[in-house]
């Protein structure tokens, strides 16, 4: 009876399945065109499922072995199930291959269900803890229905009893796992996951890549929504991404906002999104809710506006201008889904058609507008920091090799110091370099940052101007921020330029012997990592070796490295300041504190600003500019001459 | 909201540190006080040049059109402005307190209103109530203080810096709107003939001339410590002490009354 | 001049000699007066007199005798000339604000400018409406006073004002008018003025000479320089007050009836507004709080006291001790107060940056070596709440004494 039974059921589940997946798709592609390598993708999905994911989930060996036995024995299991159960193909061997299979996938799911016995606060609860038993059943069930296969048990053991039980187990385990995985169960995630990996909007991400600038609007074709307003302004990849989301809450644990009891929390956004896709209320997510935001009163749909400026909608506004945009989630997240981009996308909307952005944000965006800096200054003050400096103007030399980006700080009282270190530092090695002085402007960041994209791109594209009637081999800048859209966010609009942080160039200087250095005298010292140096570009190394160099020990914290703990400076966060329980940089310094360091250094003027905002007594902070001037020693290097580096004839714009 | 007909003056601001042509800070506030009256009903009235594209950052306030009457850089806006308003039949006209660029008089609203015979509110804070015909609403004084007045519309009203921050202007609904432009004509402003329009010279800090008149008031005046140049500090003193120095600033500086 | 006290042994002498015949003139009276709280005060050794042999005498009849009052220099008030101006070439018309019935420094400016204005043959009419307190218009350069009393000018009428203006100009034939170009009334009677003259005035000038006049123009960054129109709207400190002359402030009648118009804007009188309510970049007065600030109720209190509008450090601003739009400094809101007291701030750059417009800086701290100390001009080292506590108590006898004072 099994025999007839087997088989009806599993191409029922696997036709419904297939159903599914073709009403998910279509569901997917509601949302705007993107360009995908169709095939390329599919056919490097294996890889990066096997490689670039697997080294994400590989920072909890737990749940990447646990992952690997249940998924890999699921999928080998089903693949033979079909086989031996759907077509019949009662070989020995082939039972005892399922066999085996079954006997992986149970495994796993006994690891599996252990994870769920005392669950983090972290994982979803609801269908999600009903998933381990799914798979349970899935591979026992499969695996009495093969040992007559096998040859272990007589044909008919059990009779028809036995065989109903099988029934009922069999098509609890394939609804949950095949058709459940196209119709919105848990197993979803694998289902789009993989798609997802196929058809990811950064596919340069796989294969070891970096990519982190945010996409530009198309600000000529009047027809393109500005930003995000309902779900189907996603592009449909996008949207495909949203349903990739395993709820493993890795990104909840990462978030800062989330954390200082903002409301904002990644995963739930995430779903929400998946609840926008589908149309619906929020009432079913089983994970934490936003804090402070009760779950089931936000509903939307696919056409429906996601925030509602007056009331409640999918979304809060404020959840969306709580991020620090830190891409804390996005590294952790096993699914490689791309929270930023979305908030990001969502924010544009906020800003260009609904002049919403809160607080001082408005305040700011005009001022860049009208001054060219977020703070209102005069424009023309802007190279009053280095009166005394004789500093060299780009206008006046046209061609160096170091074209020094001094960034928004130049009106900051605290960032000056940290600009006139490092200008002693630069002197010191002799390095022939130059400011664009007054023709430099914002960098645009925090206008992008905060959704407003016609004013960034108005200020990139008046920066590439200016520089393309200079020349020099590279540009070195004190901010992250401005070194991150220089380099990864010009492109797109046609400025290609070799960016290096301070601490980079420091890093190069220091290996070129250009600098005479003596020791740093004092305490202990830790690093702190700015997110747009470290996550956003990968540069973990660079800063620790120049503190090496100056005799100086980093004392890590817990959370360093690409784990860092954002200062709660990025994305425009002080500036859209969302209240929540505690403030990110109150967060940060007891980090800091726990590492009983007297001094902190970074390499961002948001940190510096976001840190010294703490209230003392807390270490020092200084910026690794100002601790490497601090310890520059008075003679000239001693070995090498130091030759001013030639420019190049190579015209960089 | 009420379902008045509102017209609001604008006109192409000069940030104050970078001079750069903005959206005027006053009108904008006018503007918004407009919008909370009329919502999107409310319209723009400008005469200039139509493409100047400043004029889009009012309408990304939320409004679909303005109407631009069109005119050289230099002519007199009042007798074109004065016409319009005559024929457009609105009962509350609103304007900046006085303008960014160019002369900047002020005298705008008070020539309007003399020239079309309606009241005028200076100051104007908010509308409390429109009813038969009067409108309730509060004039901002110096400090923030306010006072209720009673009007008969239509009237033209002005707003200064005490009426509500302008909301944020938009870059869609700017770019999606249109300037109305219309022909009008041209009055050249005799002023600037004659006047001539220089950067601004910083003013100098006024000197306190100690007029002596003895002997011993020009010793004690030449030998009196200068003012400035570091605080006075009372250190370990009685709270009592410490309250009574604050206390005499105070009322030195007339801030306490 | 010097305050050493001087004693005048014959003076003493004949305080003390009843037969003499200056005794009387030397005799010093106050022996009571009326004290702060309304208690009839008395000074028992001002009662009596040194007989001569050196013993203090009382005399109970009543004919109080000698005197132990110590002389002091009697000040010699300098009497300034007069300026008297009999016939008048002209008239030069100035409108002051008078603020709360007096002349205020704008107003002093004014004068100033319009006697400059007016030289030796012109004479100064100052248009006053209602009734005013002031009594040192002599001093302050007017040769001609009009006064304009009656409840056709009470509240805020400036449509009936300028009716009377239109009266005083068809009178008098003003060579100029002159008017404060301030907020508190000048600036817009000044316009509605030149509305109805139809005269084209200069705003905001801050210089007149030679017949060309200065005045700012637009956002504040061009300067408008023109012939001096007839009408003109000064701005503060547009000339030197006068100081070295007395005037007649003869008084002027206007002749005829001014015409009464119907009120077309109707004033239903002031509204009370919080000072907490005051947007902080208008506020004159701002009492900010920080860190060190341990009982907050105190604080609002001490704000309520002082009638201060409140303001915040950013730390306390997190510390949700004060709300978002109370915050002052560079990420906060940038003030212009005349004075700026910061108890317990110990003042970071973006903080001191935010209050860099203000006058007077009043700090209150614990910590002598803090930035904001620096910036201040007076500083009291010590317990903000003790010293806010006593401060309240100051100004309430301040304001009881005042009361009394008034009544």
């Amino acid at each position: 009876m099994l025999n007839t039974l087997l088989p009806i059921l599993l191409f029922a589940a696997l036709g419904l399945a297939v159903l599914g997946a073709g009403k998910r798709f279509l569901m997917w592609r509601r949302g705007r065109p993107a360009k995908v390598d169709w095939l390329g993708g599919l056919l490097a999905m294996p890889r990066r499922y096997l490689v670039d994911l697997h080294h994400v989930v590989e920072r909890d060996k737990y749940m990447s072995r646990t992952h690997v036995a249940t998924a890999g024995g699921f999928v080998l299991a089903a693949l033979l199930a079909i086989v031996v159960h759907g077509f019949g193909l009662h070989n020995r061997i082939l039972g005892f291959a399922l066999l085996g299979a079954c006997v992986l996938m149970f495994v796993g799911a006994l690891f599996v269900a252990k994870r769920r016995r005392n669950p983090p606060a972290r994982l979803s609860k609801g269908p999600w803890n009903r998933l381990p038993k799914s798979l349970l059943m899935f591979s026992v069930s499969f695996f009495i229905a093969t040992l007559p296969v096998a040859g272990v048990l007589p044909a008919d053991f059990g009779g028809w009893m036995l065989a109903a039980v099988l029934a009922v187990g069999v098509a609890w385990g394939v609804s949950e796992l095949f058709f459940g995985m196209t119709w919105g169960g848990p197993m979803k995630h694998a289902f789009a996951g993989a798609l997802h990996l196929a058809w990811h909007r950064r596919s340069e991400r796989f294969g070891g890549g970096r990519s982190t600038g945010l996409k530009a609007l198309d600000l000529d074709d009047r027809q393109a929504p500005l930003g995000v307003e309902k779900p189907t302004d996603f592009t449909w990849n996008q949207l495909l991404g949203f349903d990739a989301c395993v709820q493993c809450g890795k990104c909840e644990a990462a978030c800062p906002a989330f954390a200082a009891g903002q409301p904002l929390n990644p995963k739930k956004l995430i779903q929400d999104m998946v609840v926008g896709l589908a149309g619906g209320s929020d009432a079913k997510f089983a994970g934490s809710p936003y804090p402070g935001k009760a779950i089931g009163e936000h509903s939307g749909g696919p056409h429906l506006p996601i925030v509602n400026l007056g009331g409640k909608a999918l979304v809060d506004a404020e959840t969306l201008w709580s991020c620090t945009t830190c891409r804390a989630c996005v590294e952790e997240c096993p699914m490689m889904i791309e929270h930023v981009d979305a908030i990001v996308d969502m924010r544009r909307h906020l800003t260009l058609e609904k002049g919403a952005t809160p607080n001082k944000g408005a305040e700011v965006l005009d001022n860049l507008i009208a001054t060219d800096n977020p703070g209102g200054f005069a424009p023309g003050g802007r190279l009053n920091w280095a009166a005394d400096l004789d500093l060299p103007l780009m206008s006046e030399k046209k061609s160096v090799d170091v074209l020094f980006w001094v960034g928004d700080g130049a009106f900051d009282m605290r960032n000056q110091r940290t600009l006139r270190a490092f200008v002693k530092v630069l002197k010191a090695a002799n390095v022939d370099f130059a400011v664009l002085g007054l023709e430099e402007r914002d960098s645009g960041d925090v206008a992008r940052r905060l959704g407003d994209e016609a004013t960034f791109q108005a200020l990139a594209k008046r920066n590439i101007a200016s520089m393309s009637q200079y020349r020099f081999n590279k540009i070195v800048s004190c901010d992250p921020h401005s070194f991150h859209v220089l380099k990864n966010e010009y492109g797109e609009l046609g400025g290609h330029y070799q960016v290096l942080h301070h601490s980079t160039y420091m890093d190069e200087l220091i290996g070129a012997e250009k600098l005479n250095l003596g020791q740093h005298k004092g305490g202990s010292v830790t690093y702190h990592d700015p997110c747009y140096l470290g996550r956003y570009n990968g540069e973990y190394e660079a800063p620790r070796a120049v503190l090496k160099a100056i005799g100086i020990e980093v004392k890590e914290m817990e959370r360093s490295g690409f784990r860092s703990r954002c200062c709660g400076g990025g994305g425009g966060a002080p500036i859209t300041d969302i209240p929540g329980k505690q403030r990110i940089p109150d967060m940060r310094m007891v980090d800091i504190q726990q590492t009983g360091a007297e001094l902190v250094a970074v390499g961002c003027p948001q940190c510096t600003a976001m840190l010294e905002g703490v209230v003392e007594p807390r270490p020092q902070i200084k910026d690794i500019a100002e601790l490497v001037a601090d310890v520059l020693l008075e003679a000239p290097a001693p070995a090498k001459k130091p030759v001013p580096a030639k420019p190049e004839a190579l015209e960089v714009h | 909201m009420t379902d008045l007909n509102i017209i609001t003056l604008v006109s192409v601001g000069a940030h104050p540190t970078s001079g750069r042509a903005r959206r005027a800070e006053q009108d904008a506030r006018a503007v918004e006080l407009g919008l909370r009256l009329a919502g999107e009903r409310l319209q723009l009235l400008h005469a200039g040049d139509p493409r100047e594209e400043t004029l889009r950052a009012y309408l990304g306030m939320g409004l679909g059109e303005m109407a631009v009457l069109e005119q050289p850089p230099g002519a007199d806006a009042l007798p074109v402005l004065a016409d319009y308003l005559r024929h457009a039949g609105a009962q509350l006209v609103l304007t900046g307190s006085q303008a960014e660029t160019g002369e900047g008089s002020g005298m705008l609203p008070f020539l309007l209103a003399e020239q079309l015979g309606w009241p005028l509110v200076v100051g104007l804070a908010e509308v409390e109530k429109i009813e038969k015909g009067q409108a309730q609403v509060l004039q901002a004084l110096p400090r923030g203080q306010r006072r209720r007045l009673k009007v008969r519309l239509p009237f033209i009203a002005s707003v200064d810096n005490a009426a509500p921050a302008a909301r944020q202007s938009a870059f869609g609904p700017a770019r999606r709107g249109q300037l109305q432009a219309s022909e009008v004509a041209i009055v050249d402003d005799s002023l600037l003939a004659e006047a001539q329009l220089q950067a601004a010279r910083p003013r100098p800090k006024r000197l306190k001339v100690i007029k002596a008149k003895t002997g011993a008031e020009r010793m004690k005046a030449a030998t009196a410590k200068a003012s400035g140049g570091g605080g006075q500090v009372l250190k370990d003193v009685s709270a009592q002490a410490g309250a009574e120095a604050i206390f005499k600033l105070l009322v030195e500086e007339g801030v306490l009354r | 001049m010097s305050d050493i006290i001087r004693r005048d042994p014959r003076a003493e002498w004949i305080a003390r000699n009843r037969l003499h015949p200056l005794h009387a003139a030397m005799q010093k009276a106050e022996t009571s007066w009326m004290g702060p709280n309304g208690i009839v005060r008395k000074n028992p050794h001002a009662v009596g007199f040194i007989g001569p042999n050196g013993i203090k005498r009382i005399d109970r009849s009543g004919a109080q005798q000698g005197g132990s009052g110590k002389r002091t220099t009697a000040s010699a008030v300098v009497q300034l000339p007069l300026h008297v101006i009999e016939q008048p070439a002209f008239y030069i018309a100035v409108v002051p604000d008078m603020i709360g019935g007096r002349l205020s420094a704008h107003d002093k400016d004014l004068l100033g400018l319009a006697n400059k204005l007016a030289g030796s043959d012109g004479a100064v009419v100052a248009v006053v409406f209602g009734e005013y307190k002031e009594n040192a218009f002599d001093t302050a350069g007017v040769d001609r006073l009009l006064h304009l009393d009656g409840e056709l000018f009470d509240g805020y009428a400036p449509e009936q004002r300028i009716l009377a203006l239109g009266a005083v100009e068809s009178q008098l034939a003003p060579r100029h008018w002159l008017l404060p170009d301030s907020r508190t009334g000048g600036g817009e009677l000044g316009r509605r003025l030149a509305a109805k003259l139809g005269e084209r005035p200069a705003t905001r000038v801050w210089q007149v000479a030679e017949g060309q006049c200065i005045g700012r123009a637009g956002a504040g960054r061009e300067d408008l320089v023109r012939r001096a129109p007839r009408l003109i709207l000064a701005a503060v400190e547009c000339a030197e007050p006068v100081s070295d002359s007395r005037h007649e402030v003869r008084p002027l009648e206007l002749q005829g009836k001014i015409a009464r118009n119907l009120p077309r804007i109707e004033d239903l009188g002031a509204v009370a507004v919080d000072p907490a309510l005051i947007p902080m970049a208008e506020a004159e007065f701002i009492l900010s709080g920080g860190n060190g600030v341990k009982d907050w109720t105190l604080f609002h209190r001490a704000a309520v006291a002082l009638g201060a509008t409140e303001g915040a450090s950013r730390v306390a601003v997190d510390d949700g001790f004060m709300p978002r739009n109370r915050q002052v400094g560079a990420t906060g809101t940038w003030v212009t107060a005349r004075v700026y007291m910061a108890v317990g701030i110990s003042g970071a750059i973006q903080h001191l940056q935010g209050i860099g417009a203000c006058d007077k800086v009043v700090a209150v701290n614990m910590d002598p070596g803090c930035d904001m100390i620096k910036r201040a001009d007076l500083s009291v080292i010590g317990d903000s709440a003790a010293i806010l506590a006593a401060l309240i108590e100051r100004v309430a006898a301040y304001r009881q004494a005042g009361e009394r004072d008034a009544a």
